[in-house]
């Protein structure tokens, strides 16, 4: 039973994680139905941004948490304007703007590690250790990794579903031609989303080199996430939380109890099945309201 | 016209070539110098650019205190270095350029199994011997059906053996009875040290109690280490052929409370391992064919780091362990035939007996052209830095 509880709790601090990358997938395709492929170069950028503000500026994590989740935003932000903003406004087929944001992507990724250099780095943070209960021990990062991944997630959703600028959001991922013509301002839509996946990529970018390491590759676990929203449900923020929840729990208990070495055939044969079973993911919905 | 016109100018650049290729030949045979090439497959660019960066240096000292003093045999030795920018097929490119247009009578490298495999046949092919630094995969002298690739020769040791020293040390020295594995099933390195760790470790007496995989690229082995941690393993053998993994593995055991013993492989033997988790590996043990830290390299160390404002590393010793035996061989093909010949050459080195080399005395086995009995060392991490345990001596 402990170990059981153990692979749980160790599943629920990666799936908050993946959470806060599948939002940021759905939040990008529910407007603009496409896959961010940027995403994960973001997340990269954010983690080194933080990583260096750390080490050679010798700030606080905090105010060097702020500074790469600010450049970050400028990343992402700058990002739409060039790779594709310009396909959008001519109307470009979705899978031109996928290609652009695979060159983004490959471009980022390298200048990293032209800039940076290819080793894995820890990141600078004292170790806050673990707390045990039982015999299950719980990392108090991953606590905190957990509690401010859903509180962004949470700000997220007072924003999408209290604020005007959010209603605007919605609007757009409902139609975005209509909107546009109800007077909603669709590059400022476009600049509120991708600023939005500024903020997630680099959270997450952060608490993923705080739990492993830095280096210029480490976004490709963006791809889990990805799936993690289409599970859930593509282009629907909860559902893109429950997906990653349950794909994080799903591979340690695959590794735990069925086969580690085949911990990802496993998981993702299951996840098979439940896209055979729900082909819209677990709580997709057809495409009337999609956030 | 027009058809004549073309004609012209397709003849026209073979006309050049003509030309060029008569005067060359012209040009070498006034050249009364006699000149040795020795080819090395360096990685000057690409992920493994700190091998090359810190061994070119250090062969070209070599050869040029060898010249300074009259060469070998009357020869004058030559280094050609190509770029194999860490790909294989470029290191397969250049292994050809090197033996076809160069003519060099002996090449060193390359460092890695992956391109040490298909360069065999190449070798083979030209009949030029190849000295491999540090490709530790078995097929890289011997192929898959067993037979012998005559022209593939290593300085360093293989990968079962590295599993047969860890298995030995781990049961003999530190007491260890109950085993687990944590392996990359993907890599045949990784693989392979799991294999032979648990052969002789089994036949030592000792017990397996988990065997724990993951694939290259993971980060997250909580689930495999919470396995362990439950199998009352009092050994975690984790061989992992990159030193990201063995520093998550680390940081990982320390967040679910798991202090038992862990052993890498020389795939860990890299200083970023240190800043990366050095306090969580705290007592780990690994291995490695030869060590920056031997007081016996101190001065070479410092007198390099000073010419050359590179550090030296492992790599530069292979590289040098390479060349040194290929002068040997090159001194005893003269000695021998009267000639240089890569085959001499070849045969010379299939023979060597205790010829001191950079780093030891090597003797070469003929049916597997692999060194003989290369000792091997056993480091613990201790404060954040390795410090040597013990030399491995095979018997």
């Amino acid at each position: 039973m402990d170990l059981f509880l153990q692979q749980v709790v160790s599943g629920i601090s990666i799936g908050a994680i993946y959470s806060l990358l599948a939002v940021g997938y759905a939040l990008v395709y529910s407007v603009y139905n496409f896959t961010n492929w940027a995403f994960d170069a973001f997340m990269a950028f954010g983690a080194f941004m933080a990583f260096y503000a750390i080490s050679s500026f010798f700030l606080p994590f905090w105010v060097a948490a702020i500074i790469s989740i600010l450049l970050a935003i400028g990343m992402a932000v700058s990002t739409e304007k060039l790779a594709y903003r310009s396909l959008r406004l001519r109307k470009a087929p979705r899978l031109f703007m996928m290609i652009s944001a695979m060159g983004a992507n490959l471009a980022i990724v390298n200048l990293l590690n032209l800039f940076f250099g290819g080793q894995f780095r820890r990141f600078p943070v004292e170790n806050i250790g673990t707390f045990s209960m039982g015999q299950v021990s719980v990392g108090r990062m991953d606590v905190l990794a957990g509690i401010i991944s859903f509180g962004v997630l949470g700000l997220l959703w007072v924003f999408l579903y209290r604020t005007k600028p959010g209603l605007g959001i919605r609007a757009s991922s409902i139609d975005i031609l209509t909107a546009s013509l109800m007077g909603i301002n669709n590059d400022a839509v476009a600049f509120i989303i991708f600023a939005v996946t500024g903020v997630l990529s680099s959270v997450a970018g952060i608490f993923y080199g705080i739990k492993y390491a830095v280096y210029p590759t480490m976004g490709i676990v963006t791809i889990k996430a990805m799936i993690a929203s289409i599970v859930g449900g593509l282009g629907s923020l909860p559902a893109a939380v429950v997906g990653s929840m349950l794909l994080g729990i799903l591979e340690t208990l695959v590794a735990g109890y069925i086969s580690s070495t085949y911990r990802d055939l496993f998981s993702f044969l299951f996840l098979v099945i439940i896209l055979l079973f729900f082909p819209n993911g677990l709580m997709g919905k057809s495409s009337d309201e999609k956030l | 016209m027009r058809r004549y016109r073309m004609s012209f100018y397709i003849k026209l650049p073979g006309l050049v070539l003509a030309l060029i290729l008569l005067a060359s030949s012209l040009l070498t045979g006034c050249q009364q110098e006699k000149v040795l090439k020795i080819g090395y497959l360096a990685e000057q660019t690409g992920v493994e650019a700190y091998i090359g960066q810190a061994t070119i240096p250090a062969l070209e000292d070599r050869i040029a205190e060898v010249n300074s003093k009259g060469g070998i045999g009357g020869y004058q030795l030559k280094l050609i270095v190509y770029d194999t920018r860490s790909e294989v097929t470029d290191a397969v490119t250049v292994t050809k350029r090197m033996m076809e247009q160069d003519k060099v009578v002996a090449v060193i490298g390359p460092s890695w199994s992956a391109a040490g495999i298909p360069i065999a046949e190449i070798a083979n092919t030209n009949k030029i011997p190849v000295v491999a630094t540090t490709a530790s995969n078995v097929n890289v002298t011997v192929n898959e059906a067993g037979q012998l690739n005559p022209y593939m020769f290593r300085v360093c040791f293989i990968d079962p053996y590295q599993g047969y020293a860890l298995a030995d040390f781990a049961y003999n020295k530190l007491g260890k009875r109950k085993v687990a594995f944590l392996t990359d099933i993907a890599s045949p390195y990784t693989v392979g040290v799991h294999k032979f760790f648990k052969d002789h470790f089994v036949e030592l007496g000792g017990e397996v109690v988990a065997e724990e995989g993951y694939q290259t690229g993971d980060t997250e082995f909580r689930a495999q280490l919470a396995k362990i941690k439950d199998s009352g393993a009092d050994l975690l053998v984790a061989a992992a052929y990159t030193y990201k993994d063995a520093g998550l593995i680390g940081q990982q055991m320390e967040a679910l409370g798991l202090k038992i013993t862990v052993m890498g492989a020389d795939g860990w033997f890299v200083d970023d391992l240190l800043a990366m988790a050095g306090p969580q590996l705290e007592g780990a043990y690994l291995t490695t064919g030869v060590s920056t830290e031997s007081p016996e390299f101190a001065d070479f160390n410092a007198a390099f780091e000073k010419k050359h404002g590179v550090k030296a590393n492992i790599y530069t010793y292979y590289g040098l362990d390479a060349l040194y035996a290929i002068e040997y061989a090159i001194d005893k093909a003269i000695k021998d035939t009267g000639s240089p010949d890569p085959t001499a050459i070849k045969n010379a080195l299939e023979n060597m007996k205790d010829v001191q080399l950079f780093t030891s005395k090597v003797t070469m086995e003929p049916d597997t052209h692999n060194p003989h009995n290369k000792p091997l060392l056993i480091v613990k991490i201790t404060n954040s830095k390795w410090e040597i345990q013990e030399t491995f001596q095979p018997q």
